[in-house]
């Protein structure tokens, strides 16, 4: 394929939690990955697991380790931009070194599961946002799969992205957490992100048109309702392990041939 | 009695909310139903309908400047909650409004 050449994809996936963004954000790894024959980084800021079955990885924790930051000078406040990781280790090798790879390469980037107390995760991470800083400069894709909800996107996990897909069923819940997404989104710093929405678990057509209406987003496709779905999430598998063939699988494919036109 | 329901994102948290908010209310009980997500649907599981759950406010509009306080946690939920069905008191603690808050 070639539609994707000399793009760099930086999409994240956001919405309701239970609307399917793991789901979706596993299967179009992958097949990001298979399409363009380049490095997928999926960004897990989930501190519930969910991703790494969709992708088909095993483990679904691999810590960063509070020690791979250094202090870029001592004399300053501690600020975010005050931390660089530790000498002679680039974004990309973090990635190498502490993402588990998973089929088709992809390679899962994690926040750190929560086992104890929140405070623990601290240097992790601080690690893990200076890793995706990091990575927004090298030409590997970079997708997130982010925490459900509408407090987390816009508190800088989702700042990578060029895109925010909003992925939404056609249920009155689902639907009003996309228009707070959207209203939010409206109102967030630095308006450089494009924001649109995805019907998930769609039964008809008119889906998306009322998901579009209610929500006041542009709706660029929809992922059918699709028993292969639930029986890969029952699993525990990747659905592109489980039914490489289902409808969902093809409906994320669309999918991904329409973001093209969104990237830059 | 004081029920709080966790659980993964779509596991049914808030749809159980509130069948047992109004279960209880129909056996006679005075029930409060709070919403403490900061992405608050339970107006709707309720049975209030999209527009008014949009409409409700949030306790913390209650703790804001602008008003005089509320003194006791009953004046606030008699100031700031709304009616469900079945009797139900429902009051939302939080929502996401502005992203340029630190905390909700």
């Amino acid at each position: 394929m070639t539609a994707w050449q000399g793009a760099r994809v930086r999409v994240a996936f956001i919405g309701k939690g239970g609307s399917g963004k793991s789901a979706i954000g596993g299967v179009f790894c992958r097949l990001l990955a298979r399409e363009t024959g380049k490095q997928v980084v999926a960004i897990d800021s989930d501190p519930l697991p969910g991703l790494a079955l969709s992708l088909g990885i095993p483990s679904d924790d691999t810590p960063l380790p509070p020690d791979l930051l250094e202090k870029t000078n001592d004399g300053s406040p501690n600020a975010d931009d005050s931390w660089q990781l530790r000498d002679g280790m680039s974004a990309i090798d973090a990635v190498h070194q502490y993402a588990a790879e998973g089929p088709d390469g992809v390679r899962l980037l994690q926040f750190g599961k929560l086992h104890g107390h929140v405070r623990t995760l601290a240097g992790s991470q601080q690690a893990f946002r200076v890793i995706v800083g990091g990575l927004e400069e090298t030409d590997a894709h970079l997708v997130g799969d982010l925490p459900g909800g509408t407090r987390q996107p816009f508190f800088g996990w989702g700042d990578f992205a060029d895109v925010l897909v909003v992925v939404a069923e056609a249920t009155p819940s689902s639907m009003l957490s996309a228009k707070r997404l959207a209203r939010v989104r409206e109102r967030a710093r630095g308006g450089d992100q494009t924001i649109v929405a995805v019907a998930n678990k769609a039964v008809d057509p008119s889906d998306s048109e009322r998901l579009a209406e209610a929500s006041g987003l542009r709706v660029i496709g929809a992922v059918p309702k699709d028993p292969a779905m639930g029986a890969a999430e029952r699993a525990g598998r990747s659905l592109l392990d489980h039914s490489p063939d289902a409808p969902a699988v093809e409906a994320v494919r669309s999918l991904l041939a329409t973001l093209q036109g969104e990237t830059r | 009695m004081k029920i709080a329901v966790v659980g993964k994102g779509g596991a049914g948290k808030t749809t159980t909310s509130a069948v047992l908010a109004r279960t209880l209310a129909r056996g006679g009980r005075s029930v409060v139903a709070l919403d403490c997500d900061t992405n608050p649907n339970l107006g709707l599981s309720l049975g209030l309908g999209m527009e008014a759950t949009e409409a409700l406010l949030t306790l913390r509009d209650g703790v804001g400047d602008e008003v005089e306080h509320a003194h006791t946690w009953a004046e606030i939920v008699e100031r700031f909650g709304a009616d469900a069905p079945d009797g139900v008191r429902l009051a939302v603690v939080s929502q996401i409004e502005d992203p340029d808050f630190g905390c909700p």
